[in-house]
Formats: structure tokens, C-alpha cells, sequence
């Protein structure tokens, strides 16, 4: 082998070895969760491999906690996430449609609106928003935590934008046809966008699931409709030095949506990265 | 006539199908913009109904505006954010782009590290910054007792967190980590698309790999790090989370125009801490600054992108 040869596969293994320091470092905190959450009580933070029996008592114990259920905080944030984000996909993919494929009154003034809206950052909303649903009558329910969120812009912009290539000759021919707007909506543009569609709905379960901040400010803490977040902030204080049932809480939260986006990166990577691209 | 019709039928049409949308837009994202200034120039009256909050407050001007304006804590709040944009946005912007350039060489398993750098962005904030809190922790987080064992006891009784110099860098380090993989994906894809050729010529015309970097990756990359200092600013005044998560605003010991201030309470947490106080007329006078102070911001980074361009 020439000098050169050696030279390259030392580079490559050296690089191989940053990346996997890399990778250790940046995911070291969801192992320590995962080591602290099955080791015994008591171990939480001792540097020891003294484990719970059975392994996953831990997480018994917090799911079935009486006073912070997180049985019950894991179906609230299932179902907030979950309703919030088909209602999310279906408004946006409608509003989206006419967006792409039809003219009407005011259409730019609206566009403008949007994109503008676009620009401000959501804890300005707050106080507002607040207001609003303490107006309405909303604190303490679902609809309270869904309803505000629904109305997701940026997905209505990434809906649009893959809308707008579908070509206007299966529309027409479809109206030929006899078909209603509400079947050519369903039955050509939703079939056709479902991947982007997916996008949108994955996004917003993501928001919806980590929405702490709306969620703490939507419900009282005697709520029966607290999210896992919530659950986990008040759990923490009454349980904050136990560290053990802490990160077993806190595992809740963080499994599912890492198997999600590792089931689905794809659409996760296309959604996420839509923004910046659009530049 | 039978062209208007069709017209007015055609907008009926495209209305109805936006109603959904449009009615929650409006309700909870553009009148609350006009909403909250009303607030801002109203108070919440001692005499309040706790149940009709919002109902009965009271008209006081620009009161909480001239309040703002001799409001030590809200300075400080603006400062430690600055502070927290200066933390995290060029490292994230750094560390992303560094990644990207390892991961863009052909290795086995490029796929799998891109997984695993990507992973934590999409982690809840909270969590994270709990389990940071642990690792952190005075006398047996993880990272204080390997400083402590190569020498650096000062964090040993204190952490990470309960030191002002610290406390903050302690946050942004934990949320760059977690965010880092955004960036690496944005730059990665961004990187994939400047063609092979260019680098050739510059092979051909000698360059090296830092010359490369430095004049061709990185000025085909630029919209990127625009892209992110852009969000690097809105999530610096959005942040909250993970203040929330890792020291509430703590440790209280700056001394700042005659008032004792936390360390890490960024505007996000002060503006929380005034909502739940049900100071609501001052919680939206400052949502207004803030709102204003991001718009400028963005404007200037814009303006300042493209002359550079």
C-alpha cells in the first residue's frame, strides 16, 4: 500500500471516531434518562449499576402515581396530539387547495396576512390568547388546548406549494365529469398530496405533543386534562429529588416521538427542512 | 350576468372551503395582535371578578408602556436574552455546519449519524432540559463530579445552574446540543446541492480544503445561516421552556440598576412571570415591545444578508 492509501483510510477512521463521540455526546442525555429511569430507588444519582427490580418498576410506579397519573396525562396528550393535528391537516390541505387552484376576492390581500403572521414568535401570543379562551370559557378543556393551534400557516404554505404542481387538466377534467368541488377536493388533491399531508400532520403532533408552555397556561393544576409535560412539571414539584421516577416520567414523553420520527424521518427531514429551502 | 355568478359562485366556493382555516386565523392569530394592544393599555382593577378577569379591566394609557420604560427587571430580561442569542445562534449555526461537512464524506453508516444528530430537535424542550438539570446537578451530576475529578472543583457544591456565570451557558449548551442536528440537515441538503464541479475547478486551481470551505461552501450556504439566525433570534425570544425546566430565571444574585436580578431570566420567562402574576395589561405591554423588537431584527438581518450577498 502507498503512503497515500494509508493516509486515507487513517483520515476516514479518524472521522469515523468523531462521529461516534459526536453522535454519544449529542444523545448522551436520552441514555442517562434511560440508565437513571430503570436504576432503584435511592440510585438515581449514584455512579452505580444498582438496577430497580423488576427492571421496570420505575415505570409502573409513575404511570399508576395516584395523585399524577400519567396513564391519564399519556391519552391527554394522545388525544390533544392526535385530534389537534387531523384537524390541523384537514384544514390546512382546504385552505390550501383554494390557495393553489382558484381565484377569489381578496386572495392576495389574505396571502399577505398570513405570511406576515408568519413572522411573530409564539409566546407574544400568550397573554392574547389567553384571554380569549378564558373569554370563550375554554380553560380546563380539550378544545381550550387543540382549537388555538390548528390554524398552522407554514403547513398551509407547504400544502400549497405541492398543490400548485398538480396539473389543472385533472380538475377540469373531473368538473367535465360532473364532479362537486368537495369530490375533487377529496377524491384528486387529497389522494395526490397525501406524502405532504403526512408532513403536515407529523409536524403538528410534534408541536402539539411538546406545547408545554399553552398547555401549563390552558389548564389549572387541578385539571383533568393536563398533557404529559404539564404532569411532568408538577410531578417534579413534589417529587424533585427523585430522580429515578422522574426520568421514568420523563421517558413517557420522550419515547414515542422518538420511535415516531425514527419510523417516519422521511417526512420529518422534508418538513422541517421546506422553510429553508424556500429562501 | 351569468359571468358574475359564476364569480360570486366561485368565491363562495373557495370562502367556504377556507372557513375553517380563516375563522381560527382570525379568532387566535391576527385579532389577537390588534387584542393585545387593547390589553396593554388596560389594567387589571383590584375589585377584579377572579371568574370575568378580562371583562372589567381598566383603561390606564400608555401607563404600563411608561412603567416598561423605568423597569429595571425588563432591561435586564432584554439583556440576558441578547446574551442567550449570542450563546446559542453561532454555535448551533457552527456545529451544524460542522457536522454536515463530516457527514457529507462517503462513510458507512452516514444515514444512521444523520438519524442520531437529528434526533434530539425533535425532542421535547422540557424533558430535555430536566434531564439536563440532572446532569448538571451539585454534588452528584454526572458532568460536575468529571470536572471536579480532573481539577475543577468549583462546580462541585454549586452545579452547574446555581453559578451566575454558568447558569446560562449551562442552558444554551444543552439546547444547541439538541438543536445542532436542525442546522446539520438544513446545511447538509444545502451542501448536496452545490455542484461537483466547482470543487474540481478549484482542485484543478490548487486549493485546499480550507480555501474551499471558506470560499466556496460557505458563501453558497449563506441563505442557510440566514435562515438560522433568523429562527435563532425568534426562539431567543421565545424562549421559555427550558428556563422553565432547567432554573426559572435563577440564580438571583446580578446586581443590575439597583435591582437584584436572575442570572437566566430571559424576556420569555418575564413576560410568564408577569402572566402569572395576572399582571395582564403589563404582560402584553411587554408581548408589544417584544413583538416590535423581533420585527426589527428580522428586518435587519434580511437587509444586512442580502447586501453581504
Amino acid at each position: 500500500m502507498d503512503v497515500a492509501k494509508i493516509r486515507e483510510k487513517l483520515n476516514k477512521t479518524l472521522l469515523m471516531m468523531a462521529l461516534i463521540l459526536g453522535a454519544l455526546l449529542m444523545l448522551f442525555p436520552f441514555f442517562w434518562m434511560l440508565f437513571v429511569a430503570v436504576k432503584a430507588e435511592g440510585h438515581g444519582f449514584k455512579l452505580d449499576f444498582v438496577f430497580a427490580q423488576p427492571l421496570f418498576k420505575n415505570f409502573t410506579a409513575v404511570w399508576t402515581n395516584e395523585s399524577f397519573p400519567f396513564s391519564r396525562f399519556f391519552i391527554n396528550s394522545l388525544f390533544v396530539a392526535t385530534s389537534g393535528s387531523l384537524m390541523t391537516a384537514l384544514f390546512c390541505s382546504m385552505g390550501a387547495y383554494v390557495f393553489a387552484k382558484k381565484n377569489f376576492i381578496f386572495k392576495e390581500t389574505l396571502f399577505w396576512m398570513l405570511l406576515s403572521t408568519l413572522m411573530i414568535p409564539g409566546m407574544m401570543y400568550m397573554v392574547p390568547q389567553f384571554a380569549i379562551v378564558t373569554k370563550l370559557g375554554w380553560i380546563n378543556t380539550y378544545r381550550g388546548m387543540i382549537i388555538p393551534h390548528v390554524a398552522n400557516i407554514f403547513g398551509l404554505f407547504l400544502l400549497r406549494q405541492h398543490m400548485e404542481t398538480i396539473p389543472d387538466a385533472l380538475i377540469s377534467s373531473a368538473e367535465i365529469d360532473g364532479a362537486s368541488e368537495w369530490q375533487i377536493f377529496k377524491n384528486i388533491i387529497v389522494p395526490l398530496s397525501m406524502p405532504v399531508i403526512t408532513t403536515v400532520f407529523l409536524l403538528s403532533f410534534l408541536f402539539q405533543w411538546t406545547n408545554f408552555l399553552w398547555q401549563l397556561v390552558v389548564n389549572t393544576p387541578d385539571s383533568l386534562k393536563l398533557t404529559l409535560p404539564v404532569g411532568l412539571a408538577l410531578f417534579r414539584g413534589q417529587y424533585a429529588t427523585q430522580w429515578t421516577l422522574l426520568m421514568a416520567a420523563s421517558a413517557f414523553s420522550i419515547i414515542p416521538i422518538a420511535v415516531l420520527f425514527l419510523a417516519l424521518q422521511r417526512f420529518f427531514i422534508e418538513g422541517l427542512t421546506a422553510g429553508a429551502v424556500k429562501e | 350576468m351569468k359571468i358574475n355568478s359564476r364569480k360570486t359562485h366561485d368565491n363562495l366556493t373557495a370562502y367556504l372551503f377556507l372557513a375553517p382555516f380563516l375563522v381560527v386565523f382570525f379568532v387566535f392569530l391576527a385579532y389577537p395582535v390588534v387584542y393585545s394592544l387593547v390589553l396593554s393599555l388596560h389594567k387589571v382593577s383590584w375589585t377584579t371578578n377572579l371568574y370575568n378577569v378580562f371583562s372589567d379591566m381598566k383603561y390606564v394609557g400608555v401607563e404600563n408602556y411608561i412603567k416598561l420604560l423605568h423597569d429595571s427587571k425588563f432591561w435586564w430580561s432584554l439583556i440576558v436574552t441578547g446574551y442567550y442569542a449570542v450563546l446559542t445562534i453561532p454555535m448551533t449555526v457552527f456545529l451544524g455546519l460542522i457536522l454536515a461537512i463530516l457527514l457529507n464524506n462517503k462513510l458507512p453508516g452516514v444515514s444512521l449519524f444523520r438519524s442520531a444528530y437529528f434526533l434530539p430537535s425533535v425532542l421535547d424542550i422540557l424533558v430535555v432540559g430536566i434531564i439536563w438539570t440532572l446532569i448538571y446537578s451539585p454534588h452528584f451530576g454526572i458532568l460536575p463530579k468529571i470536572l471536579d475529578s480532573m481539577g475543577f472543583r468549583a462546580f462541585i457544591d454549586k452545579g452547574i445552574l446555581a453559578n451566575p456565570r454558568t447558569a446560562l451557558p449551562g442552558v444554551a449548551i444543552a439546547m444547541v446540543l439538541r438543536g445542532a442536528g436542525f442546522g446539520m440537515i438544513l446545511f447538509l441538503s444545502a451542501i448536496q446541492n452545490i455542484p461537483v464541479s466547482v470543487y474540481e475547478a478549484a482542485d484543478i486551481d490548487g486549493a485546499n480544503a480550507w480555501q474551499k470551505l471558506i470560499f466556496i461552501t460557505i458563501p453558497l450556504v449563506k441563505p442557510i445561516i440566514l435562515f438560522l439566525v433568523i429562527m435563532g433570534t425568534i426562539g431567543s425570544l421565545n424562549a421559555f421552556t427550558e428556563i422553565y425546566s432547567m432554573t426559572q430565571g435563577g440564580p438571583y444574585v446580578v446586581e443590575f440598576m439597583g435591582g437584584i436580578q436572575g442570572a437566566t431570566k430571559v424576556s420569555g420567562y418575564y413576560l410568564f412571570e408577569k402572566w402569572e402574576t395576572m399582571n395582564y395589561g403589563y404582560a402584553a405591554a411587554v408581548s408589544y415591545i417584544l413583538l416590535v423588537i423581533t420585527l426589527g431584527i428580522s428586518l435587519v438581518n434580511a437587509k444586512v444578508m442580502r447586501k453581504k450577498h
